[in-house]
């Protein structure tokens, strides 16, 4: 029947896509990007989800419109995700020790992929800087000090103007501590000037001049208590009684109480200071070697042979939702698909829903197995087996033993 | 440039229809070519020596029957059945050597429905009174790609990679198989 050929269709361009055959070979080159191509364990179990895709979706039973590079492509990225939950992981459960670490060593690249990390408190000495700073217990911020000149009935003192004159901008500075203050308390304790509110001074403590307590070397061991508390009442008198020193500091204008006398003319009023800048250079440490963000955290690709038959098997399951998503979508470009005289629906909805579901049941199994696999999830698990053993063993008759 | 109903869709489409058609629904017929050359015609028109046909091809197809209806003449009790067999037209071209030389490949029929032609179901024939090839996807038949005399289109440059033509529907009636001297040889 040569003759009666189609004459005018162009068999050329008749296109023929194959679709899946049956079986596989796989060859490295066969995945999109290659991460695993070269595993033993990859290049073995890469025909094999084939098949078990292809199975799990009718074949022989029906055609699966697919390539063997397509399960290929679905593998690659199951192990890649899976890769990438597990690692993403590692990163949230490490991160407070890594961030700052070299992530090179003698100019190679680290691996942390088979790393065991002890967590250190490094990180968190340096986020408990900030309180050192502003407490003036230690921190990573230098203190200065500075002084203006006092002048006798002169109250207000502009320290932005002193800082001004320093060579210092008034924003820049934060005034941490002031020293405008009387002696301390301690100073009229034994002196018998101190005796304005009935006090006897330094008389009571040591029974001088016949204060009640006998002469020569006798004498009362007070308590310290006793001492605190005349202290305090000192304190509190001249709080009360007196005009005490006290000063008020806004937006560095520097108010002081009590008004400076003569005595106090010419004298320095110190304070201490730091310099805005100082902070904020303070708080960004650029190293080009370190880890500074999680993308910086060296995870590299993950070796396939060592993802035991657990972590396996979830690839696998990953990779059949995969397929299905590619499956769907190659038989729903077109609603509707042309046959003689009709047309007709394939299964695409179900495909894409299956495969959504799938994806999600997955990954969220995959994420709470992680996590109840934390550091925090196994030492809480441990406690509680710790208080369930007490417990039981607590249930234990206890014998009294008689020698 | 066109987008949609390339080659590549094109190909799906004509997996997913001889899944269909061959695994699925597995409805066949066997059709008998007829040979004009070979037949000859009296001063009448009339093929007085009888009908010559090729040898018989059995196709898949999707097979639509009407009911079977019983006239009254003055000649008696008559028989008639319409059928309208529905083929793939890719099913009907000759072997693509491109993708038809696969040892198992059963498609590659090569012959060209038309009316006169004689299609066996069931153990009766069928002759085909009409054909309907106007199924086309996206609205185009790669056959005419309107190129001019140099192989050009101004407006669209591979307009033979796109659209397909899907069917060829034949619309049949039922005949009684002694008068083509068409005899059952196999099956």
């Amino acid at each position: 029947m040569g003759a009666l050929f189609f004459h005018i269709y162009n068999q050329n361009i008749m296109a023929n896509i194959p679709i899946w055959p049956g079986s596989s070979s796989f060859h490295p080159g066969d995945t999109p990007f290659g991460f695993y191509d070269y595993d033993s364990d990859f290049q073995k179990d890469a025909d094999k989800v084939a098949n078990f895709c292809a199975l799990r979706l009718g074949y022989p039973i029906e055609n699966v419109e697919l390539q063997d590079i397509n399960f290929y492509a679905a593998f690659e990225e199951a192990v890649t995700v899976y890769a990438n939950e597990l690692f993403a992981y590692k990163q949230r459960e490490e991160f407070l020790t890594l961030e700052g670490t070299p992530y090179s060593y003698e100019n190679t690249n680290v691996d942390l992929q088979n790393a065991i990390i002890t967590p250190n408190l490094q990180r968190i000495v340096d986020l408990s800087e900030q309180y050192g700073t502003w407490a003036g217990v230690g921190g990573n911020v230098d203190w200065y000090s500075g002084s203006v000149v006092l002048t006798s009935s002169i109250q207000d003192y502009d320290l932005d103007a002193w800082a001004t004159s320093q060579g210092l901008t008034g924003s820049d500075v934060e005034i941490m501590r002031i020293f405008y203050q009387g002696p301390p308390a301690i100073d009229e304790m034994y002196t018998p000037y101190a005796a304005g509110f009935g006090f006897d001074g330094d008389a009571a403590a040591f029974a001088f001049m016949g204060g009640g307590y006998g002469f020569g070397d006798n004498f009362l061991m007070m308590p310290l208590s006793y001492d605190m508390q005349t202290i305090q009442a000192i304190e509190m008198s001249n709080d009360v009684r007196l005009s005490n020193y006290t000063f008020q500091l806004i937006n560095n204008k520097l108010r002081i109480f009590p008004v400076p006398g003569r005595d106090d003319d010419g004298c320095n009023l110190w304070f201490e200071y730091m310099l805005k800048s100082d902070e904020a250079c303070a708080s960004v440490d650029v190293d080009p070697n370190a880890i500074s963000n999680i993308s910086q955290v060296p995870f590299r690709n993950m070796d396939y042979n060592g993802i035991n038959s657990v972590g396996r098997a979830w690839i696998f399951e990953y990779t059949l939702a995969l397929v299905k998503e590619i499956l769907g979508y190659v038989r729903g470009k077109y609603t509707q698909v042309p046959i003689p005289g009709a047309e007709i629906t394939l299964n695409q909805a179900d495909l894409l829903s299956s495969a959504e579901a799938d994806k999600n049941k997955l990954i969220d199994r995959l994420r709470e197995y992680f996590e109840s696999t934390s550091r925090q999830s196994l030492l809480e698990r441990r406690q509680a087996e710790s208080v369930a053993r007490n417990s039981e063993l607590g249930e234990v008759p206890m014998t009294i033993f008689i020698g | 440039m066109a987008l949609y109903g390339e080659a590549r869709d094109i190909s799906l489409f004509r997996t997913i229809n001889r899944e269909l058609m061959g695994n699925i629904i597995s409805q066949e017929c066997i059709y008998y070519k007829y040979r004009l050359a070979e037949t000859k015609v009296n001063m009448y028109g009339e093929a007085a020596d009888g009908r010559y046909f090729f040898d018989p091809v059995i196709l898949n197809c999707l097979i639509e029957r009407q009911d079977q209806e019983y006239p009254e003449s003055d000649l008696g009790v008559d028989f008639q059945w319409g059928i309208t067999f529905k083929f793939l037209r890719d099913d009907l071209l000759g072997k693509n050597p491109c993708i038809d030389n696969q040892p198992d490949n059963v498609y590659g029929a090569n012959l060209v429905p038309e009316v006169g032609d004689v299609i066996m179901y069931q153990n009766g024939y069928y002759e085909v009174d009409n054909t309907n090839a106007n199924q086309f996807f996206v609205g185009k038949n790669p056959d005419y790609p309107f190129l001019d005399d140099e192989g050009n289109n101004p407006l669209e440059t591979d307009l033979a990679n796109f659209g397909s033509s899907i069917s060829i529907i034949c619309q049949t009636h039922y005949v009684p198989g002694d008068r083509y001297n068409i005899q059952r040889q196999r099956l």
